[in-house]
């Protein structure tokens, strides 16, 4: 009985599968089936990656946590719909003529969700909170360019230090160390969001929680349930909530591309931030509308350790193999989401800067592939003396497909000996951070605020995770040099010169720049892509 | 039988603590630390971080600390999730495994031990063979290919039931076929194993000699018996199948303890991981006690005095 049953099941779905192959919508359904309540209010449903870490702005570091932050809380400035710094809970600002001190003048109706006002004084608490080691913040490096910040994040002085004060209620100065021309764009960031003290002081680290949260922006917290839903609601006391279109948000946590796509087709999502790339094809053929992508600030590369051999002290061997690899194919056969080949470090879509590329950028296949077999032998390798390398990549299939395709190409370009070798997350960045067994290994850098600097600085000796071991004083220089002028010719001018000797230098291997790619239904209205990929639920709105 | 039970329990504490012991040092064995990321904490940061979770105190002294928070159920804060404790986690995740294990056990059950029995007192007719059949097919169709074809049919092509999501009754139902189905399939194929040997041995013989009707054979007599193997299967597999299962949660969206494992090891959350395995060790402890006792109620030759 119960085998006739499966089989019944199974006809059942090759009937569902094949019959109706002359409808569109039928062969690739999905349900537009927008949450609109018997009061007219609206719920947009939001897919949203992993699980937030925390929704402490001072705490996260993820993605999926900065989507749901940017909804509850609200900055200084914020970034629009089309990328550009506006402001938020500042109407105005004034730099002084140094471009050291911002005056930033606080809206009189900035409130906190449970009606108390919002002052300077908040945000005076806040920015220190947000660099006291104490607190321990991932991304307390963003505020260095304020007076003392960086030694009270060493422990040398005590977050009271923080060039931030109060000058009234409502006017909140911020005094920078040296003029730095990013230095806004670092506001629209989580870490410089207020969190409302009594909250803080009360409930320790369950202030984020709902019942506990006191939230400044368009939303507030409403439940949360640990992978399953974080739902917000409308905050009426928001300074903008008249133009607050949707009443709630729902964002849930899911990691496979394969579900997400299942429940925007079911009709569960209006919004799914994971596209699996095997049903790429399919959804650019049924819903090409409904499929946005946008160039972001991100980049995938493959460092090489310069500490040991065979990298150390062999720029042409690094220069071949960059050469070697014709990330045209990368990007057309394994990524196919209009990634965007990378011929240099700085992404294209970064405002105002026009980067340094690869000379050999305009070859032909051909000459490019000569070129990197002249360099390889060179470097001192040959046909009878290959290279043996490793590549080492954190587990992953889109890692481990790129991997063996450069591979391959060092093979075949070359006659390099390529072995592959996958790890853990957490086991490969030990391994890359202790330099001792890497060679080549690949990792990926998304940028925090919309400016070069958020790329140089990585390259930095000095900054962070030094997998390469690359410490150039003419790149250091010319990166620091970059970060404290005004914007413009002069600034560009230094910034090619980083980039080019970074280039030259060649201690990584830009591979592509990220495109980010979501699945919006139509009836979703005031999406706009931005390279920051930030998103604020309050500028759109749901219209069937 | 009481005082077994007892004598069983207090048995348990050396196995939990060897389990915590083990876990311990796995945990920290492994490479890679719970703040290790690519954007590299300030020194200063991390070493805050390190103090106020007590990972700058020599191992055994965190060691210590920890046994002593656990005997005060106390499983202290998740490194990953900074807003929450690792006794919220399991407490809001627990339920919902609970639910849906008990679901695909009470499935795995209602159909496999009659499909079983089924298949034995027919044996080697057609009614054997189909049941056999669709034993084997729910064992070898493995689950994360079941679940996303059942999506496809029932959510996606059609209107019936919810892609994921946790809500009503109906969330359920295809997360319990996908994870009941291969239990079931094991058990009707156990219960059809011993159902077989069962019928042959010499007391059913002689209940059937005395005359006994064939309904009051197979069910009083035979039915205990036949289902011990399923009983000493089932009390691990119990304990397994309501601490969730990573890949239907994942699947299906649902927020169970299945993926505590999983994140938990991936993020070097040592305390999520040391809670949701000494849950775990409980649990299988409690199954274990229970189905012996169990034993004693189904087999009349086993016995705790």
């Amino acid at each position: 009985m119960l085998s006739r049953r499966i089989l019944l099941c199974l006809l059942f779905l090759c009937v569902g599968l094949t019959a109706c192959s002359s409808d569109k919508s039928e062969q690739f359904p999905v349900k537009n089936t927008p949450e609109i309540h018997d009061d007219g209010s609206t719920t947009l449903r939001r897919g949203n990656g992993a699980e937030p870490e925390s929704l402490d702005p001072h705490q996260a570091r993820s993605v999926p946590a900065a989507n749901v932050l940017r909804d509850l809380y609200a900055g200084l400035v914020q970034i629009a719909p089309d990328g550009e710094i506006v402001p938020a809970d500042a109407e105005s600002w004034e730099v002084g003529e140094q471009k050291l001190v911002y005056t930033f003048t606080l809206r009189d109706n900035a409130r906190w969700s449970n009606g108390e006002p919002l002052t300077a004084q908040d945000y005076v608490y806040s920015l220190r909170r947000s660099v006291d080691p104490v607190t321990g913040s991932p991304y307390a490096q963003l505020h260095t360019p304020i007076v003392n910040a960086n030694d009270i994040i060493q422990g040398d002085k005590p977050p009271e230090s923080l060039g931030v004060r109060a000058l009234d209620d409502k006017t909140l100065e911020i005094t920078l160390k040296s003029p730095t021309p990013y230095f806004l764009g670092t506001l629209a960031h989580s870490i410089s969001y207020p969190v409302y003290r009594p909250a803080v002081e009360a409930h320790c680290a369950a202030f984020p929680q709902p019942g506990n949260a006191v939230t400044n922006g368009a939303y507030k917290m409403a439940s949360w349930r640990v992978n399953s839903m974080i739902g917000l609601e409308r905050n009426t006391e928001y300074w903008d909530d008249a133009n607050t279109a949707i009443d709630r948000v729902e964002f849930y946590p899911i990691t496979n591309g394969n579900s997400a796509l299942s429940r925007y087709q079911a009709g569960e999502l209006d919004w799914a931030t994971k596209v699996p790339i095997s049903q790429y094809d399919a959804i650019e053929k049924y819903i090409p509308a409904q499929l946005h992508t946008q160039p972001t600030l991100g980049v995938y590369y493959y460092g090489l350790n310069l500490r040991r051999p065979p990298f150390k002290d062999a720029p042409e061997l690094r220069h071949a193999l960059s050469m070697a690899i014709d990330r045209r194919v990368i990007v057309d056969k394994i990524t196919r989401g209009d990634e965007i080949p990378a011929y240099g470090w700085i992404p294209p879509v970064v405002e105002g800067y026009d980067g340094a590329k690869f000379e050999w950028t305009t070859l032909s296949d051909a000459d490019r592939n000569a070129k990197a077999r002249e360099l390889y032998e060179k470097a001192g390798y040959s046909e009878d003396k290959p290279l043996e390398v490793e590549i080492r990549y954190n587990s992953g299939e889109g890692n481990k497909k790129i991997a063996s395709v450069i591979a391959s190409m060092w093979r075949s370009v070359l006659g390099a000996d390529v072995t592959l070798r996958n790890e853990e997350w957490k086991v490969f960045l030990d391994s890359v951070r202790q330099g001792a067994t890497t060679e080549a290994y690949r990792l990926a850098w998304i940028g925090d605020y919309n400016d070069p600097n958020t790329f140089f600085e990585l390259m930095n000796s000095k900054f962070g995770l030094n997998g390469t071991g690359y410490a150039s004083a003419e790149y250091d220089r010319l990166q620091e040099k970059q970060a404290h002028m005004p914007d413009g010719p002069e600034r560009n001018k230094v910034m090619k010169q980083a980039e080019a000797t970074l280039l030259a230098d060649s201690p990584v291997i830009p591979i592509y720049f990220y495109v980010s790619k979501y699945l919006i239904k139509d009836y979703v209205k005031g999406f706009e892509g931005n390279p920051l990929d930030a998103y604020y639920s309050k500028d759109l709105s749901i219209e069937p | 039988m009481l005082s077994y039970a007892l004598r069983r329990l207090l048995g348990a504490f050396p196995t939990l603590l060897i389990l915590l012991t083990l876990a311990f040092v796995m945990m920290r064995a492994a490479p890679g630390g719970p703040f290790d990321a690519d954007r590299e904490l300030p020194a200063q940061v991390k070493a805050n971080l390190e103090a106020k979770y007590h990972l700058d105190e020599p191992l055994y002294q965190q060691y210590g600390r920890y046994l002593w928070d656990v005997a005060h159920f106390d499983f202290g804060p998740s490194f990953q999730y900074r807003d929450i404790t690792v006794n919220d986690l399991i407490a809001s995740g627990f339920p919902v495994s609970l639910k849906l294990g008990g679901a695909s056990l009470a499935f795995a059950l209602l159909f496999g031990v009659p499909l079983g029995m089924v298949a034995a007192l027919r044996q080697n007719r057609p009614a054997d063979y189909a049941a056999m059949t669709t034993a084997m097919l729910g064992i070898s169709i493995p689950n994360f290919v079941l679940a996303p074809l059942m999506i496809l049919l029932f959510a996606v092509y059609n209107d019936w039931l919810p892609a994921g999501g946790l809500g009503g009754w109906q969330n359920y139902v295809m997360p319990v076929l996908a994870l009941g189905t291969a239990m079931m399939a094991y058990v009707a194929r156990l219960s059809r194993a011993s159902t077989i040997e069962v019928m042959r041995s010499n007391y059913v013989r002689t209940a059937r000699a005395k005359g006994l009707s064939a309904r009051r054979v197979v069910w009083v007599h035979a039915l205990p018996a036949a289902l011990t193997p399923v009983v000493s299967f089932l009390g691990p597999a119990a304990a397994g199948i309501i601490t969730g299962s990573v890949v239907i949660e994942t699947i299906f969206g649902i927020p169970g303890l299945g993926q505590f494992f999983v994140q938990g090891a991936l993020n070097r959350d040592y305390t999520l991981v040391m809670g949701v395995v000494l849950f775990y060790g409980m649990l299988i402890v409690a199954f274990n006690l229970v189905v012996d006792l169990l034993y004693g109620w189904l087999d009349p030759r086993v016995s705790y005095s």
